[in-house]
């Protein structure tokens, strides 16, 4: 007669959980990563005067086109490997005016991504959003704190943010559906899930240039990578 | 909306604007300084705004073009982006409080106000004074005729309700079994006066004079060989989303042996298909003159997004008489040469 009804099926439930964790250790065994760290020599520049809406700017804000450690180490840097989908869904853009800077500084969202721009300052601030070679995708007002403004971001490509009330407000958003990470204060980055293969990885950084380098992404073994830029 | 972000913004304990004039000193006096000006000590753009205290050069605009460049920021009404869209943060309400608030800057009485400046028609007279060329170009083509004419106009204001005109018009006819005639007409020069206008529920209505020079030639048909003195009366309105506008005019030569006397009436109806400068406008006129009338139906687009140039392409069809004309495909070219053609630098 064979094997009971519950045994059967008790049989067949151990039989896809084994298949489930072995299809899913194959999965892991079968990406590598990528991580590294981007120092530079270039030295930021000292804080400067503001003028316009003390009350709120303060008298000095530092200048972020360059923030950088002691030991050299880079934030805000950029780096993307080349024709690698991002596995993940980036968290909708969101850009917040505080204190008369933009925060994040830089972030990354996919295109079509919805973009809510928000402030915590009592001032006129405007976000003006300029796509590669200056073309305006929207300029928003943002006059109140508490407002929360939905736009929205179409094709890829660099997405430059500014403030016409307070012009030396910058703001990047690196519109790409490409493997991408940001550098923190520590100049780190790490990319995972990458499979593997032969990539180019580039780095860019609002101010400093750096150059593309090849990388071999070796199932299970993170690859290490440095860059220098100026 | 607006109520919860002033109270939210109370809550952070630095004062809020809640008027509309608080609004203006504390938001848009940056770039357009507190007394509409646009020159500001330390300005944080560009572009040079358009001074609201100058009337000559506030008082022709629609407010609708100024609610929409509130609303949707310079590049709506062909402006600078550096003009950012305020319509997600202010209620439609305080938007038009805003746009009263500016026309406060001017302040003389006695300008026409933008709201009565309608869409030109091909035919029918403008009540609102502009300063403008138009170039007016016309075909028509029968069998036995070939006639081709061009009016060339130039338009200043002068005053605040004021404007005079010349016109010279040129014309190319050939009729079959005899030589093509061209040459000047009789040059034309006007003024106009706005008597009335009235800024909610637009209406205007203005009076005009026109002298017809006997510079074309009678004998080959281009002229009429007398002097013309042509009084008008020209009016417009909106009702809904539609334009009326109609002129009515006399023409009295001086010597009525070579010309007559005749009564010429215009009417025109006409609607814009979207709110930006630059829009389609279709419209209808009809065009009598003493016992004839031609129907014209005609499409108008701004070709820039300021809307200072545009072109205008019609069909006259005479439904009364005037045959001998047949009919005729008509237009105009304008440009508007004191205001911005693209968004100033």
């Amino acid at each position: 007669m064979g094997i009971s009804r519950t045994g059967s099926r008790a049989a067949l439930t151990v039989a896809l959980f084994v298949a489930c964790v072995c299809v899913a250790t194959q999965a892991g065994a079968q990406s590598g990563s990528v991580t590294g760290m981007v120092t530079t020599k270039a030295a930021g520049a000292r804080p400067f005067r503001v003028t316009i809406d003390q009350r709120v700017c303060g008298t000095e804000l530092p200048d972020e086109a360059i923030v950088a450690g002691a030991a050299g180490q880079l934030a805000n840097a950029v780096v993307t490997l080349v024709g690698v989908k991002a596995d993940a869904a980036a968290p909708n853009g969101m850009i917040l005016n505080e204190k008369c800077r933009f925060a994040p500084r830089v972030q990354i969202v996919r295109p079509h991504a919805a973009i809510t721009t928000s402030s915590t300052d009592p001032i006129l601030h405007t976000t003006n959003a300029q796509i590669d070679g200056g073309k305006v995708l929207f300029n928003v007002a943002v006059p109140l704190p508490g407002i929360k403004i939905k736009k929205a971001v179409a094709a890829a490509g660099l997405v430059r943010l500014s403030c016409n009330t307070h012009p030396w407000m910058r703001g990047w958003m690196v519109v790409t559906d490409e493997a991408t990470a940001i550098t923190g204060a520590d100049g780190r980055f790490t990319l995972s899930g990458v499979p593997p293969g032969s990539y180019e990885l580039r780095v860019w950084h609002e101010s400093l240039k750096g150059a593309s380098q090849r990388i071999t992404v070796v199932a299970g073994q993170p690859v290490s990578v440095h860059f220098d830029v100026k | 909306m607006i109520a919860t972000f002033v109270f939210m913004a109370a809550l952070a304990a630095q004062p809020q604007p809640t008027t509309i004039p608080e609004m203006w000193d504390a938001w848009c006096a940056r770039c357009h300084a507190q007394d509409g000006s646009g020159k500001v000590i330390e300005p944080t753009i560009v572009v040079e705004p358009m001074d609201f205290t100058d009337c000559r050069v506030a008082s022709p605009e629609p407010d609708a073009d100024w609610e929409l460049a509130i609303n949707a920021g310079g590049p709506a009404v062909g402006l600078s982006a550096e003009m950012p869209g305020f319509g997600d943060s202010i209620t439609a309400e305080q938007t038009r409080g805003f746009v009263a608030h500016m026309r406060g800057f001017c302040r003389e009485t006695g300008w026409p106000h933008g709201n009565t400046n309608f869409p030109r028609p091909i035919f029918t007279e403008k009540a609102f004074p502009e300063n403008e060329v138009v170039i007016l170009p016309a075909v028509s083509h029968r069998s036995t005729l070939n006639d081709v004419n061009l009016v060339a106009v130039y338009e200043r204001r002068f005053g605040k309700r004021s404007m005079w005109e010349v016109a010279l018009p040129m014309a190319s006819h050939a009729t079959s079994g005899t030589a093509r005639r061209q040459g000047i007409g009789d040059v034309e020069v006007a003024i106009k006066h706005v008597l009335l206008a009235r800024a909610d529920s637009p209406a205007i209505l203005s009076a005009g004079f026109e002298v017809a020079l006997p510079t074309g030639s009678a004998v080959r048909n281009l002229g009429r060989g007398t002097t013309m003195f042509e009084p008008y009366l020209a009016a417009g309105t909106v009702i809904g989303s539609t334009y009326l506008q109609a002129q009515a005019k006399v023409e009295l030569p001086a010597d009525r042996a070579k010309a007559s006397r005749a009564f010429v009436y215009n009417l025109y109806a006409g609607r814009d298909l979207s709110g930006s400068p630059d829009t389609w406008t279709f419209g209808v006129e009809l065009n009598g003159e003493n016992n004839e009338l031609a129907f014209t139906p005609q499409l108008r687009k701004g070709l820039t997004r300021t809307g200072a140039l545009g072109a205008a392409v019609g069909v006259r069809i005479p439904i009364i008489g005037g045959r001998e004309q047949g009919t005729r495909l008509v237009s105009y070219l304008l440009w508007e040469y004191l205001e911005p053609v693209r968004a100033r630098r």
